[in-house]
């Protein structure tokens, strides 16, 4: 019998995964085994091990600094700027989920270990999918990554929105993900391996006769990419889930799922695939300007609070688009310095939903923030801030992260696209605007008036909220270190 | 190369005309006396007695679960049976490792209960107190599912 070869394994590459995976393992393992765990215990556990995983990140980067970026487990594993800026990402979003589930769980009176392990689980998915150096692996991370967030959206056991929404997913996700694999079977159909790198060394050797199959393989792949991060046409599941499922899943939802599908897109396509950018960018284009479009005015006829960050997610997803539709090492890194301001964003408006939500998570309407500022002044300035950056506002950080994705589009002459992107843009403000005008100028309903001020917020959701805004500050006023950081992350294909 | 497709197209044509001839045939050939017996849905001679749907419990779910947990074990140990020579320890640690993740979600299917064939024991989150047996089940055209967090008849806010 023939010895098989076993694959160079470097280990520290691969410590964010094994914490992540292994403690959602081990956390179940126990929390099955003993009867009554401390209430506190997973949460506390789940912080843990996403601040270990911050922390291993940290010598992670400065030897893929120092040393280059290289490739592990037979070159299907890529550890270089954008794995691990990308993981401490994610890791960074799984704390702040955490802290928000916590107190979520009690006020809805849900069940509590699973929410955290399914976090963690999908985490550990996002991570393997940011890191893929083979399409399978980017299959399987992808894979890991839905499973547990279907399961994640259907958690709220008695709110029918959630059963919906999660189906609503699970079915579509499903559907993107068999798109996926026959994309990525036509793109080794055509190319001869799944290895991104060899895939790139292929292309740029050969020149294809009838490069049918290619180009049949790349939109497949680009059809379920753009479902994973809600595009337009393919983000009618979002609005649905983003309403139905627990807020603090769609924190994670919206900044940890979307960061762990843009980082796959960039590397598959441009960094890839780049050789054929001039065949798959112009589709891109028009997908990022109908997504900031329709995000934008769609979400501008919305009155459920939760159904217009929904769709104003989809509008960033269009944004991020511009980046990548530039195809060069500038629309990367400004791909990836939007990614970092949109999890603090995200995270931070949806730990201020999920304090506004209430009992049953259900006080979602605009009508519900109508005079919070009155009520709850320093919940409502920290929202307005969160707000003013998603719409882009100078000195904070979404300006310089859309100022990145269209500078990266007009330098690459995309005029028309970056044209109507900023139109979208400026649709979006509108949508922002509503919800300041229902929260400053607007007086509270005659039930909220009598003396209550409002929902109380909880240490969690503070700590979030804080961290968020001071972070969208800090980008907004000195962007010079995350647009550095974002440089250096620009993923590098290492050959065989 | 497509040419090795041929037998595949050949018995899908020959599995259509199969079905094809068969309707006609018997369309042609067969004696018919309908009556009402025989057009009812599940026709087998006996008029039902009672409405069919019947609600049985989660837990035959949770044995078809536990089943399909050892089924994918079984699936992977054999391949890793068959090549172990060749694998050697990193095999065998792999294929250890990989046991012990899916051995974990049985422990956790066992924790919560999923064998437990004594007595109804109230799960304390699944349901809330409002909702009854006739309150769980969609009657056509009303709603009266998960009442929790929305008014019944309330549709604001979810116009897309």
């Amino acid at each position: 019998m023939l010895a098989v070869a076993t694959p160079e394994v470097l280990w520290w590459a691969l410590l964010p995964v094994l914490f992540l995976s292994v403690g959602g393992l081990l956390l179940l393992t126990v929390a099955s085994l003993v009867r009554r765990l401390p209430d506190w215990l997973p949460q506390a556990w789940t912080v843990v091990t996403g601040l270990a995983v911050l922390v291993a990140c940290v010598p992670m980067w400065c030897e893929v600094r120092d040393e280059g970026p290289r490739t592990t487990l037979a070159g299907s594993v890529a550890v270089d700027g954008s794995t691990v800026l990308v993981t401490a990402v994610l890791a960074a979003v799984v704390v702040a989920v955490a802290l928000l589930a916590r107190p979520y769980l009690r006020r809805e009176d849900l069940p509590g270990v699973e929410v955290y392990v399914l976090l963690m689980l999908s985490a550990a998915g996002g991570v393997v999918m940011a890191s893929a150096d083979d399409l399978i692996v980017l299959f399987l991370g992808l894979e890991i990554l839905s499973i547990a967030v279907y399961v994640l959206a259907a958690l709220h056991l008695r709110r029918i929105e959630s059963q919906e929404g999660a189906m609503k997913y699970f079915v579509l996700g499903a559907f993107a993900s068999a798109f996926l694999l026959y994309g990525m079977a036509l793109v080794y159909g055509a190319t001869g391996s799944t290895r991104l790198a060899l895939v790139a060394e292929h292309l740029s050797a050969t020149v294809l006769v009838d490069d049918s199959m290619l180009l049949a393989g790349i939109a497949l792949l680009l059809v379920g990419l753009a479902f994973k991060v809600a595009a337009v046409p393919f983000h009618a599941w979002t609005p649905d889930v983003y309403q139905g499922s627990p807020t603090p899943v769609v924190a994670w939802m919206a900044a940890g799922v979307k960061a762990a599908g843009f980082a796959a897109m960039v590397r598959v396509l441009v960094t890839s695939l780049g050789t054929h950018a001039s065949d798959w960018a112009p589709p891109v284009g028009v997908l990022a300007v109908a997504s900031v479009l329709v995000g934008a005015v769609v979400a501008v006829l919305q009155t459920d609070v939760r159904r217009m960050l929904a769709y104003s997610s989809v509008a960033h997803a269009g944004f991020l688009l511009l980046g990548v539709q530039a195809a060069d090492a500038d629309g990367t890194a400004a791909v990836y310095a939007y990614l970092v301001v949109y999890a603090l964003l995200a995270t931070g408006s949806f730990a201020v939903l999920t304090v506004m939500g209430g009992d049953g998570d259900a006080a979602h309407h605009l009508d519900d923030y109508r005079g919070l500022a009155r009520r709850r002044p320093v919940l409502a300035g920290a929202f307005t801030l969160l707000l003013l950056g998603q719409a882009g506002v100078p000195f904070t950080g979404g300006f310089v992260a859309k100022l990145g994705v269209l500078a990266a589009a007009v330098a690459d002459r995309g005029y028309w696209v970056a044209g109507l992107a900023m139109l979208g843009a400026a649709a979006a403000a509108f949508v922002y605007l509503r919800i300041l005008v229902s929260m400053y100028l607007e007086d509270p309903d005659a039930e909220a008036a009598d003396g209550s001020t409002g929902p109380a917020v909880p240490l969690g959701a503070r700590v979030v909220i804080g961290v968020a805004c001071a972070g969208v500050l800090f980008v907004g006023l000195v962007p010079g270190p995350l647009l550095d950081l974002a440089r250096d992350a620009v993923p590098v294909l290492v050959g065989s | 190369m497509l040419g090795q497709y041929l037998p595949v197209v050949v018995l899908l044509i020959l599995a259509f005309l199969f079905a094809a001839l068969s309707f006609v045939a018997s369309r042609l050939l067969a004696p018919r006396r309908p009556h009402d017996r025989k057009a009812a849905p599940y026709e087998c001679g006996i008029i039902p007695g009672r409405e069919t749907p019947e609600r049985f419990p989660v837990r035959f779910f949770l044995v078809a679960m536990i089943f399909i947990v050892f089924d994918i074990e079984i699936v992977f140990l054999y391949p890793w049976a068959v090549a172990h020579g060749g694998l050697g320890l990193f095999g065998l640690v792999a294929v250890l490792l990989f046991s012990l993740a899916v051995f974990e979600s049985f422990v956790y299917l066992i924790g919560n209960g999923a064998l437990e064939w004594g007595p109804v024991r109230r799960v304390r989150h699944a349901v809330s107190p409002a909702r009854t047996s006739t309150s769980t089940i969609r009657r056509a055209g009303v709603r009266e599912v998960g009442l929790e967090g929305r008014t019944i008849g309330d549709e604001s806010g979810r116009a897309a």
